[in-house]
């Protein structure tokens, strides 16, 4: 079965984007300058989701596009889905401000 | 040279030759549906019971309307429940736009007959009105002449990827030209405005931009929400987006690289050529109106669509006098809307195109659309009412 396809944004992204329907224990190929880096989906990684390049411990930072998108909340395992169930938002976080307005 | 248009009075430069009639209202709307070649607004937001402050907003919009290069002439009448207000009389909003050097006539019932009276004189004048647009003539005009707005929405991870930068692409290659550029949405900057602020020509302006995010934030810690029960929205996470944050760093990419010469109002127009960033509202039935007012004579919705379902005809958003054009790089939205979609851009992502080929050729589409070939929406005569984007509490 030939690779899927996942791309980074920058060098330093520790997430790559899906851009096929990816399955688990398919292996993915991500395009790097001229090479590939190719790991295994532990997951299945639904189209335009974002599979994790490196195993993320817990409050680590996620990186795409070069530039913070948010706080591992729980560890993230390498090949595994990265969404709002393990990613952590770390702006305009009201629930968060300590005695908040309500 | 590159695209056909209507030059005014002033030299600015019409993709579409309209008689326009405001505010908004039964006198404006009976004349329009009398008189083809005709537009008007429908929108709630009148100014009644309104602050100064958010009064001046719709007299900017119905003044920035008048100026639009793509209202041939204008008829302003003195029926809305706004217009008792000075910021709003029909006068003044009529004087302002005058000064486009374009033909502006005012109704009056109180002067012509009361409402029937007012709409019979007015369907009179805009007949005439549009009779004598009709016989101006498209001229060649060079790419400053264009006016962009832009706005991103139902956003996925295509948006970041393919989407926005094809956006960028155009952006960059009509403010290298000597046209004007707008983007905005400043929530949707959030975790994405340092390289924002970095790219204003002067620091003060960089603050400023700054400034208008940190009022935004503060805002959302206020309501004590994890502000991602709001915005991304829900169809931003079906779509894929985790967070605020990469939602706005892939939302900046359709700003393109070149610098920003300043930070607007909502309905502001830009002192001179050039990008811009606007300090305004996502909301896709205020933003586009809002570009309409500030010049732009063609307005852009970059949509991601992973999040929609079932949508398969995209209906324009209110832009009143703007060509709206729909641009996706989600292959799934375009195969389910295809023929509501000006323009793709999944071709990036599927390696069949450069980003410079896709965005060339998104530039071609443009121009042909500014020279009159129709955007997808203007095949469709449906029309949401605009809703102004105004900040203060009502009395």
């Amino acid at each position: 079965m030939p690779a899927k396809r996942a791309l980074i944004m920058h060098p330093d992204d520790n997430v790559a984007t899906a851009v096929e329907e990816i399955a688990s224990g398919e292996e993915v190929r991500i395009p790097v300058g001229t090479s590939f880096r190719t790991l295994a989906a532990a997951e299945a990684i639904p189209f335009g989701f974002k599979i994790a390049l490196a195993d993320i411990p817990r409050e680590a930072v996620i990186v795409k596009y070069g530039e913070t998108i948010g706080k591992a909340g729980v560890p993230i395992a390498k090949g595994t889905l990265v969404h709002i169930h393990n990613l952590e938002g770390t702006r305009a976080r009201g629930d968060l401000e300590k005695g908040g307005a309500r | 040279m590159s695209f056909l248009g209507y030059v005014r009075p002033d030299g600015s430069v019409g993709t579409r030759n309209y008689v326009l009639v405001i505010p908004q209202g039964i006198i404006a709307k009976s004349i329009c549906d009398f008189v083809p070649g005709t537009r008007t607004l429908i929108t709630a937001d009148h100014g009644s019971g309104r602050t100064k402050n958010d009064r001046e907003t719709i007299a900017r919009i119905l003044i920035g309307l008048g100026k639009n290069p793509n209202a041939a002439s204008v008829i302003v009448h003195a029926a809305s429940p706004g217009v008792g207000y000075p910021e709003l009389y029909a006068e003044r909003l009529a004087d302002e736009i005058r000064q486009s050097g374009k033909r502006v006539e005012l109704l009056d019932p109180g002067k012509d007959g009361g409402t029937y009276g007012a709409i019979v004189k007015g369907i009179r004048l805009a007949r005439q009105m549009v009779y004598e647009a009709s016989t101006l003539r498209r001229e060649p005009v060079g790419d400053e002449h264009l006016s962009l707005g832009v706005k991103c929405g139902y956003s996925d991870t295509t948006s970041g990827i393919a989407g926005n930068p094809a956006v960028g692409y155009l952006f960059d290659k009509i403010v290298s030209a000597g046209g004007t550029a707008m983007f905005g949405e400043t929530t949707e900057i959030i975790g994405a405005e340092q390289a924002v602020a970095r790219r204003a020509v002067t620091p003060e302006i960089g603050r400023a931009i700054l400034d208008a995010v940190a009022r935004r934030e503060a805002l959302a810690m206020a309501t004590g929400l994890d502000i991602r029960t709001v915005n991304p929205v829900p169809a931003n996470i079906k779509g894929g987006l985790s967070s605020l944050e990469e939602k706005s760093l892939g939302a900046v990419h359709k700003a393109g690289t070149a610098p920003i010469q300043g930070m607007l109002r909502y309905a502001e127009r830009p002192p001179k050529p050039g990008l811009y960033f606007v300090d305004n509202w996502m909301g896709s039935l205020s933003i586009f109106g809002g570009y309409a007012a500030a010049g732009a004579n063609l307005v852009l919705f970059q949509l991601g669509g992973g999040g929609l379902s079932g949508r398969t005809l995209l209906e324009s958003c209110p832009s009143v006098l703007a060509p709206f054009l729909w641009a996706t790089a989600n292959p799934k939205t375009y195969a389910a809307a295809t023929d509501s979609v000006d323009f793709y851009s999944g071709t990036v992502i599927e390696g069949t195109e450069s980003p410079e080929e896709a965005g060339e050729r998104f530039y071609r589409i443009v121009t042909d659309i500014a020279s009159g070939t129709v955007a997808r929406s203007e095949t469709v005569a449906y029309t949401e009412p605009l809703e102004m984007y105004l900040q203060e509490p009502r009395f």
